[in-house]
């Protein structure tokens, strides 16, 4: 049966003028060496067709199959049937040939386009001409990132017995988490769960910390990446420093710090954390007198530190890694709050964000966790005066917390920001819990307690004598000497304005600055709203549309603490799958003459003997 | 008694303009900016509710609309771009449908064809009228003196009649809103030696609107004091002085004066309104219903021919200013008739009573007893 297979390849062109480029005759030529092709005709660029004389010729011709080729070949498929079923053959016998479908576009459009001609000669399917091709992985990982999404996965993977890069834009890896007093809804401590973490990651064979780093760009295909990583002058080798603190005696330079937010100084010498990993101090060379001044003034640390650990004049530099998956987990920043006015940040000394009250009652913050208003207090070296946290200042009275603060707001982020509600209740908690006598005041729009153990904190903070207030407030204005909140009561129909000492506002979370610029090194696209969009929200929460690229924790979206775990490790035994496997499915293969031919023979010999 | 509810009350207000109320999650930040809000009215976000639960009896009963001057400040800060001043304005114009006993309000306000037809027949008919009585009565090219076409004493005539009508009409409506919002009201008793104590507040609120002057932003209460003044002091000439205007050749320099300066308010303040509504200027001028552009429309063609009739006179071309004096009336009437009982401008009678009104229910709200049993007795009898 097979011998009396007699295929007629027509080529004509609709005229688009996509596909100009490929030689027609020489992809005729190609037809026509196939073995059931009787016949191969170039009908030239929008050829008049006449059904009748088309089934003159197939009758003449003996054609048992028709392909017509082309660029855009189902414009004229119409006729060829019509023309098969005068001649009195089967009009189902008419396959086409697009070029533009299988992609004739790519590299070498001629040869796809005999492939696909072959194809329609063959009848093979052209999705089981192109051959998925895997392609081996590089075992080491790179981690963007070093909060507790980083540190988890770099653990989970270090674990499984692999390299992992972790690259930490800051000095020491922690992340926002190691700002933090206490978990939802355990009250555990969160440094307690926090520092073994990190300290294992510093410890550990497998890792390698990048600190003061940031990835700068991003080469190669899935399972091979190179990817360059910009390394910012630390100018304190952390491998000699034992962090003895005599360096940071004499610096001169007062910064804010920005592990506490800015509500207190650091020094321009200085270590974010007594737990900080590497332990060592770090310089912050855009406030260091001594490299402002290029070596002119100061350098009293160098002179001082008894280890020679601190090496002024280190310059940043730039290296490259080999990696076969990356891991995002850059996480979030938190919404500036200058942005709504009538809440006063910035303008009212007491009006604080939830980071920085996280900071204040924290018992290695700067007031050892007694939560205390701000006093003003001249500054001795400004002769300015300043509001300041002291220790032993007036503890409020009063506290207001307000939810929902850039969060599920149209004007700002219309997102909920999902960890809000919980820390709000967890902040009116501490409060109650230190201060026994103070009022506490939470205004929510919805209470969102949506997670295991939640809602029971909600009852058992109601219990504890916090004034749960549902209506958002409108404005916090400075009265007398104090602060007056207003809003609405809804539940029980009234306007309030409640006189307080302290206002907290739980500010929103957004994506990090700099996850734009990072997204367009990755080739991985942020959603609308900055986050990193996933592959496949139900069923794979931690790919991204480029292969070999991860997401795990806030960067991907808000989410606290256990889940953020959770997708950390879920994002581990992704990478330890391709790991171990040893390579990964990328793209299908362009379709090739050679790979056609092949399944055609295997489809022949499958098939049986009629 | 139980409330009814109205399932189709937002697609009805949002025929009177009501958009995106739907989207209202309560968080309650429109109610705490509002400056009036507090005490016993609360809104925009409670009438938000009202109109989501389709309270319908409820809604009719508020005096809240009324209470808000439209500064915007809710609606630029709104999380959910759910424009409650904007409701707040589709309210009052659904209050204004609801006082009105004739039911032209409402078909006013749901369909702005109806309203131009009517006025187009209105302006029709007066102007028929008015050309018909002229050349019976007078001559065309007699402006003022004997045998006018358009005699001081008669326009004055016809003026006073359609006051009285106007006057009848709008009171009717009046005393309607009274009874839906207090006297039909068992939950609350006034006494009538409140109703002569505070009866002030009418005139007060009437002429100064300082209530409209505790919002944030001033300019929309100046730029809506001149053009009620500007109004006033043209319906004082005309009521009572308009052969001053009207009659020549000597020009009576006060009445004129007053004429030129109210005629210059109204100018200006149409031409304020006109192009902040164009390029949405203000947050009250960012929704525009129908039912605006019909009034400013009228407002400017009413001005315009008045105006010109004056100068034409005043330039000695009386048939001209004779022509022009007709369609000049031809605006007049039908905004006036059409304006002042069923549409936007009946506010000028609804605004000061609602504030007589809204004090009138608070004294009463607090000499009884605590303000939560209180809102339970509202709530039974509503």
């Amino acid at each position: 049966m097979a011998s009396t297979t007699r295929v007629g390849v027509y080529f004509c062109h609709a005229g688009t003028g996509r596909f100009d480029g490929i030689d027609l005759g020489d992809v005729a030529a190609y037809a026509h060496e196939l073995p059931t092709v009787a016949a191969t005709v170039e009908l030239g660029v929008r050829p008049r067709l006449q059904p009748d004389r088309l089934a003159a010729e197939i009758r003449q011709r003996q054609l048992t199959d028709i392909v017509v080729a082309g660029d855009s070949p189902g414009h004229f498929k119409p006729v060829f049937t019509r023309a098969m079923a005068l001649a009195g053959g089967d009009p189902r016998a008419v396959r086409l040939a697009s070029f533009g479908e299988a992609g004739a576009n790519v590299t070498s459009p001629a040869a796809v386009a005999k492939a696909i001609v072959a194809c329609a000669v063959y009848g093979v399917p052209l999705g089981l001409a192109a051959a998925p091709v895997r392609v081996p992985v590089n075992p080491a990982t790179l981690v963007i990132g070093g909060g507790v999404a980083g540190i988890e996965t770099a653990l989970r993977i270090a674990g499984g017995g692999y390299k992992v890069y972790l690259v930490e834009r800051a000095a020491t890896i922690g992340g926002h988490m190691a700002m933090f007093d206490k978990t939802f809804p355990t009250l555990d401590c969160a440094a307690c769960i926090l520092t073994p973490k990190m300290v294992a990651v510093g410890q550990h064979e497998n890792i390698q910390i990048l600190n003061c780093a940031e990835v700068q760009s991003i080469q190669g295909t899935p399972g091979d990446f190179r990817v360059r990583v910009l390394r910012r002058a630390r100018r304190v080798d952390p491998d000699a420093c034992t962090a003895c603190h005599a360096c940071r005696e004499v610096c001169p330079v007062h910064v804010p710090s920005e592990f506490d937010v800015g509500i207190v100084d650091r020094k321009a010498i200085y270590m974010s954390f007594p737990q900080a990993v590497p332990n060592a101090y770090v310089i912050d060379g855009e406030h260091c007198t001594w490299v402002q001044t290029e070596g002119a003034k100061c350098g009293a640390c160098a002179k001082r530190c008894p280890q020679d650990a601190i090496h002024l004049d280190e310059e940043p530099r730039t290296i490259e890694i080999a990696v076969g998956n990356i891991v995002v987990a850059t996480g979030y920043d938190i919404f500036d709050a200058h942005r709504i006015e009538r809440y006063g940040y910035g303008r009212l000394p007491n009006v604080l964000t939830a980071l920085e009250f996280e900071r204040l009652t924290n018992a290695s913050g700067p007031t050892g966790g007694k939560i205390v208003t701000r006093i003003p207090r001249l500054n001795k070296r400004t002769k300015q005066e300043e509001w300041v946290f002291d220790a032993e200042a007036p503890a409020p009275t009063s506290v207001a917390i307000i939810h929902c603060v850039g969060s599920r707001d149209a004007n700002y982020n219309s997102y909920c920001s999902r960890v809000c509600c919980m820390y709000s209740l967890k902040f009116a908690h501490l409060v109650k819990e230190k201060l026994p006598g103070a009022t506490c005041y939470q205004f929510y729009i919805d209470m969102r307690a949506f997670g295991k153990g939640y809602e029971e904190f909600f009852e058992r903070i109601k219990d504890e004598g916090v004034f749960v207030v549902r209506g958002r407030t409108a404005r916090v204005d400075a009265r007398d000497g104090h602060m007056v909140v207003r809003g609405e009561d809804i539940v029980h129909d009234r306007i309030m304005e409640f006189p307080v000492d302290m206002v907290v506002l739980a500010a929103a979370l957004q994506p990090a600055v700099g996850t734009p610029r990072l997204a367009q090194a990755l080739g991985v696209s942020p959603g609308a709203d900055g986050w990193f969009t996933e592959l496949n929200y139900n069923s794979d929460p931690t790919a991204t549309n480029r292969g070999g690229i991860f997401v795990a924790g806030v960067c991907q979206g808000p989410k606290d603490i256990p889940d953020t775990v959770a997708q950390a490790s879920a994002v581990a035994a992704r990478v330890l799958s391709s790991v171990i496997c040893g390579s990964i499915q990328i793209s299908r293969d362009p379709i090739s003459t050679t790979a056609v031919e092949q399944r055609a023979a295997a489809m022949a010999a499958a098939r049986p003997e009629a | 008694m139980a409330v009814r509810a109205n399932p189709h009350l937002i697609e009805e207000l949002e025929k009177y303009g009501a958009q995106d109320v739907v989207k209202c999650y309560h968080c309650g930040n429109c109610s705490a900016t509002c400056p009036f809000s507090g005490g016993t009215y609360l809104f925009p976000r409670k009438s938000m509710r009202y109109l989501q639960m389709g309270l319908e009896s409820r809604l009719r009963a508020t005096l809240e609309p009324w209470l808000c001057y439209y500064c915007g400040e809710c609606s630029d800060q709104c999380p959910r771009e759910a424009e409650p001043g904007e409701t707040m304005m589709s309210m009052r114009r659904w209050l204004t449908s609801r006082y009105d006993f004739t039911g032209i309000s409402a078909l006013f306000y749901r369909s702005w064809r109806a309203e131009l037809i009517a006025i187009v027949v209105v302006a029709l008919l007066t102007g028929i009228g008015l050309t018909i009585f002229g050349l019976t009565y007078g001559d065309l090219n007699v402006y003022d003196g004997e045998g006018a076409f358009l005699p001081a004493a008669a326009i004055h005539r016809f003026d006073w009649a359609m006051a009285i009508v106007l006057v009848i009409l709008l009171g009717i409506n009046c005393v309607r809103m009274w009874w839906f919002t207090v006297g039909g009201d068992r939950g609350v008793r006034v006494p009538l030696r409140e109703y002569l104590k505070l009866a002030f507040l009418v005139p007060l609120h009437f002429f100064t609107q300082k209530r409209f002057r505790q919002c944030n932003e001033k300019r929309p209460w100046a730029v809506h004091l001149v053009l009620m003044f500007s109004y006033l002091t043209m319906l004082i000439l005309i009521m009572f002085f308009l052969h001053y205007l009207q009659d020549g050749p000597a020009i009576n320099w006060v009445a004129h004066g007053f004429g030129y300066a109210a005629a210059l308010g109204l100018v200006g303040t149409a031409i304020y309104a006109v192009h902040g509504r164009i390029k949405k200027t203000e947050t009250h001028y960012r929704h525009s219903h129908e039912t605006d552009w019909i009034f400013l429309g009228l407002l400017a063609l009413v001005s315009a021919t008045g105006i010109i009739q004056h100068v034409l006179h005043r330039t000695g071309q009386p048939a001209a200013a004779n022509v022009l004096y007709v369609a000049h009336m031809m605006g007049v009437v039908p905004m006036l008739v059409l304006e002042v009982p069923f549409s936007k401008w009946s506010h000028m009678a609804y605004r000061p009573l609602a504030m007589y009104l809204s004090a009138l229910r608070e004294k009463a709200v607090a000499v009884e007893s605590a303000p939560a049993d209180k809102r339970a007795a509202v709530a039974q009898t509503a």
